[in-house]
């Protein structure tokens, strides 16, 4: 079982244990501050791959799972603004919150496919944005002050280990995604991507499964949004953003969509270009560093021209299968 | 709350909406039609207010700005086309989203380089500065309610255009089933890039006369974008009837529910109170608006047929 | 799709600095916003900083300095990382600059956590004055409320005995109709909240022009300033009532506004014609390198390397606790004079009653038409302790 997960999912694997051993590289060279860029790529990656059981296995675009990560960071900074500092209490309220949340707009918004699914998710997004920019008790869009989340045992102030907590989660998730996508649900969850009559035909009941998989991603984005409030030691509207949705979208079409590590990759990719693309300009053409998009941009249309399934789909990983081919 | 300042905030609320409506136009069709989600619709709105602010400085004249502005935002549409979006309609809708958000930055990086960060300074010519009274003691802007006409006649000709002519009858068919349309032997080609050249020069007229009422800078498009997608949504993918009644329907929405809902609350709530809700929903009007009529009418309230 | 990057500039002056065997270097890492929207606000705050290196002969107190710049691009997760990069990488002395009140309140406890010197070109946000305060925290601005604390007093005076106020529904916004209630005694007789990013405000104007009120109050920053005074003109709405504003007619709006912006009010704590030597060489010098005004950001910014300039020479060291106690005592020479401190960091400055004139050259400009407070400390700072 345990191989037969390695074999699948090589590349995967792989990124786990460079992330696992990253902290060494970096204490090895003195660079603490790629422990950090690493955290935030760990946290949207962790958020992006949630996003992409529905995006990529089950053919649904939404665009406004941002708000889930915003309501998680929300679970964490509210329960601390009231004294309760307990991380592992405030990982299990996200969790709940975002769960009970993603039953209810789940429920609504899969009444609808296509480009009208992606609208109304965005819609129920932006109405959660609005109603935390307007809690002035916690700060409206200025944000939220807040400490590091106690997690008994593990003080996060300590070096790295926040960054182990982070990895810890993420490994946890990856595993569990892992199975799932392997499991009865998971080929099922694939199939109704590809026809969801012919899974209805087979008498089963194609709702539920979508809404157990929107479900699932939403609790994902919740942990990690709960996680990102003690990385960031603030919390603010600003996270759920709905060019946060598009960026966890960009990053899981960058990484490609069909893989389980795709979402990861892609936020490597995504973050780091991000991280080095305007230094790298700075050096070559420093008259335009400051408008480093314009080169951005370009790269992105790049990849969908020259390249199918995202960068996993271009480096054509030999150790890696799709986990479930598109029909075209 | 009078009966006039309602009449007079209905009139505020058409006019948002028409401008809704010239950038929604060409979007409900390159999403009907083509199949092809294309995000960087805002940035042909930027584009025009840009082409038309620069013309109108250079030549110190309005009205040589928009009709010069008019064909290059018709070709600039022309030639994205030809250049990368033919190529991504058979892509499917990830990839489009991927690509065309690369080209938001990329227009908006471009315009940045080109005219500098700061906003342009633009306004319309006093000729057009006057009041018209449109009620009793209810002086309304001469430029605004120019903008209501020309938007009715462009939604009047667009309604005629696919209604009455041979190409138009081609929209239609394509609206609702495009790959029939392909197997009767239209060129497609030629078709797909005319309706886009089109929808790119609405929208950038969108832009010219929305320019000196607000600030042109970059980025501008965006915000417009989302609200016309909430338009089409709303209307009906691949509908210009639907997209120009669900226009009007969200300019007055905003419109009027900014202005009322505050004051409607202040009724029945305390001042404090009212003075967070109001806004606050008012903010989510539009989105509440289109959740509701998804979740009662999942493809909108007029799909075109047989789609 | 955001991002930061460095542009490392001005290198420390001249290499073989008069001969001291242990030159020092301090390194400053100045934030701002390059990116975006809101990238001209950065790029003028950028150009001052600049101005001032330059002003300095590339050295701080006489010490060799390093200014490296990083764009926040506006979004907290990013300010948050860039400090991270400038505390663990570049091991700066202090961070300077920040536009915004989120990214302020982002990266506030990390950066005077680790005993490193923050000062704020610009954001002011409440919490930071008062319960929230850090002895490693300096403002060279303002507190957010005191700007148009003294449009409200400016009113009183003016004999205005009613008016319809208007901000965008966010927390800068509610905080700038607070302070404006704190010291305006007439009555209020309309409060609005427009929408974040409106650009069209016609709705609001019909129903001003239904009230009639005899005097409207405005904060709309950036581009929302530039609409709303547009539209207000067009809509001959001065016919109606008498506008009075704060953040929404200043050197980033005014080149869009040009003639549309004249006998437009409004108060500040800096103005291009503040009458010191400081601010002329400042103004004539930025005016002749850049072309154009510099707005308040911009002469903030520029304050803010004259105050650690003034930190180092006074102290001789650029050491966190000494530069401190410098900066604490006051006297610090900018644009704005002798600029005094409070208990909580931020400055006591006078605040004054600007209106939109036209230069001798024909160019849209504000100039100073009254003081309406004096030395004015703003309203946390009892609640700070350090």
């Amino acid at each position: 079982m345990v191989l037969d997960l390695f074999k699948k999912f090589t590349t995967l694997w792989i990124i786990l244990v460079v992330l696992a051993f990253f902290p060494i590289f970096t204490s090895t060279f003195d660079l603490p501050f790629w422990n950090d860029v690493v955290m935030r790529i760990m946290l949207l990656g962790m958020a992006a791959m949630g996003l992409n059981i529905v995006f990529g296995f089950g053919g649904m675009v939404s665009f406004g799972h941002a708000a889930f990560m915003g309501v998680g960071a929300y679970c964490a900074g509210i329960s601390q603004y009231y004294g309760l500092d307990n991380g592992w209490y405030q990982l299990l309220m996200s969790a709940v919150s975002c769960g009970i949340l993603g039953i209810m707009i789940g429920f609504l918004a899969l009444r609808t496919s296509g480009i009208y699914f992606i609208m109304i998710t965005l819609a129920f997004a932006q109405m959660l944005y609005f109603f935390f920019v307007s809690l002035e008790q916690f700060g409206g869009d200025d944000g939220l002050i807040m400490d590091r989340s106690d997690f008994i045992f593990i003080d996060l102030y300590e070096p790295l280990r926040l960054y182990y907590l982070i990895f810890f989660i993420l490994a946890a998730v990856s595993i569990m995604l892992m199975l799932l996508i392997r499991s009865r649900f998971g080929v099922i969850l694939q199939a109704i991507k590809s026809n969801e009559s012919r899974v209805e035909a087979m008498g089963l009941n194609p709702l539920k499964f979508k809404l157990t998989g929107y479900v699932i991603s939403a609790v994902i984005c919740g942990l990690s949004g709960c996680l990102f409030a003690s990385w960031q030691e603030f919390v603010s509207p600003d996270i759920m953003h709905w060019t946060r949705s598009g960026d966890l979208m960009i990053i899981i079409i960058l990484g490609g969509l069909t893989y389980v590590a795709g979402p990861l990759v892609g936020a490597i990719v995504f973050l780091l270009l991000e991280e080095l693309l305007p230094d790298l300009l700075h050096v070559v053409f420093p008259s335009i560093a400051e408008n480093w998009m314009i080169i951005f941009g370009p790269l992105l249309i790049a990849v969908v021209l020259f390249g199918k399934g995202g960068l996993m789909g271009v480096v054509g990983n030999r150790f890696t299968r799709p986990a479930a081919r598109k029909d075209q | 709350m009078t009966l006039t300042l309602l009449l007079e905030q209905i009139f505020n609320g058409l006019q948002a909406g028409i401008t809704l409506f010239l950038i929604a136009a060409g979007l409900t069709l390159i999403l009907g039609i083509m199949d092809f989600v294309f995000l960087a619709h805002g940035s042909q709105v930027m584009i025009g207010a840009y082409a038309a602010a620069a013309i109108t400085i250079a030549t110190n004249n309005f009205y040589f700005g928009i009709l010069a502005a008019i064909p290059i935002t018709f070709v600039c549409g022309y030639l994205l086309e030809w250049l990368i979006i033919r190529h991504l309609y058979r892509r499917d809708h990830m990839d489009q989203v991927l690509a065309t958000f690369g080209l938001i930055l990329f227009f908006n990086e471009a315009i940045r380089i080109g005219f500098g960060p700061a906003a342009l300074f633009t306004n319309f010519p006093s000729s057009l500065s006057g009041f018209i009274e449109i009620l009793p003691d209810t002086p309304y802007p001469v430029y605004r309610i120019l903008i209501i006409l020309v938007g009715l006649l462009c939604a009047l000709g667009i309604h005629l255009f696919v209604s009455r002519t041979r190409v138009g009858a081609m929209v239609r068919a394509g609206a609702s089933n495009p790959e029939m349309t392909a197997a009767l032997g239209i060129n497609v080609k030629i078709l797909f890039r005319f309706i886009f050249a089109a929808g790119a020069t609405f929208a950038g007229l969108a832009g010219m006369m929305i320019g000196p009422l607000t600030s042109v800078e970059p980025g501008m498009g965006e915000p417009l974008l989302i609200l016309s997608l909430v338009v089409i949504i709303i209307g009906g993918i691949g509908s210009v009837r639907g997209a120009f009644i669900a226009a009007i329907l969200i300019g007055l929405v905003d419109t009027v529910g900014r202005v009322m809902l505050p004051m409607l609350f202040k009724t029945f709530m305390s001042v404090s109170t009212a003075d967070t809700a109001g806004p606050a929903l008012a903010s989510m009007s539009v989105y509440i608006l289109m959740a509701v009529v998804l979740v009662f009418k999942p493809t909108g309230l007029f799909p075109p047929k047989g789609a | 799709m955001k991002n930061k990057f460095i542009t490392a500039v001005i290198a420390a002056g001249f290499v073989a600095s008069a001969g001291t065997a242990f030159a020092e270097t301090i390194k400053v890492g100045y934030m701002t916003t390059l990116s975006g929207g809101a990238g001209i606000i950065g790029k003028q705050m950028k150009n001052a900083v600049e101005l001032a290196m330059e002003h300095k002969g590339g050295k701080l107190g006489g010490m060799d300095a390093e200014v490296i710049f990083v764009d926040d691009q506006r979004k907290p997760d990013v300010t948050k990382q860039l400090a991270n990069k400038l505390l663990k990488s570049e091991k700066v002395d202090v961070i300077g600059g920040i536009i915004w009140s989120n990214l302020l309140m982002a990266i506030h406890k990390q950066v005077t956590r680790s005993d490193t010197l923050l000062i704020s070109s610009n954001a002011g946000p409440s919490p930071v004055a008062g319960s929230n305060c850090h002895k490693n925290f300096f403002s060279m601005s303002w507190q957010n409320d005191q700007t148009p604390e003294a449009m409200g007093a400016y009113m009183n005076s003016a004999g205005v005995k009613s008016v319809y106020a208007m901000a965008p529904n966010y927390q800068a916004g509610k905080d700038m109709i607070a302070g404006f209630k704190r010291f305006y005694d007439g009555e209020v007789v309309g409060e609005v909240y427009t929408k974040l990013g409106q650009t069209d405000f016609q709705a609001e104007l019909s129903a001003l022009r239904a009230a009639k009120p005899p005097a409207t109050f405005i904060f709309q920053p950036g581009g929302m300033g530039i609409n709303f005074v547009k539209q207000w003109k067009q809509a001959g709405m001065d016919d109606v009532s008498k506008l009075y504003t704060v953040f929404s007619v200043d050197g980033i709006s005014l080149p869009a506004l040009k003639e549309t912006a004249l006998g437009t009010i409004s108060t500040q704590t800096w103005s291009p014609d503040l009458d010191n030597a400081i601010n002329k060489k400042f103004v004539a010098d930025y005016k002749s390198k850049f072309g154009g005004y510099p707005s308040f950001y911009a002469a903030q910014a520029y304050d803010t390397i004259l105050a650690i300039d003034h930190a180092v020479a006074k102290s001789g060291s650029k050491d966190t606790a000494k530069m401190r106690e410098v900066l604490a005592a006051g006297g610090i020479p900018t644009t704005r004079g002798s600029l005094k401190m409070n208990s909580n960091h931020f400055p006591i400055q006078n605040f004054y009653l600007r209106e939109a004139v036209k230069d001798s050259d024909g160019v849209v400009t504000s100039k100073i038409i009254d003081t309406v407070f004096e030395d004015h400390g703003d309203a946390y700072a009892q609640d700070c302790k350090f």
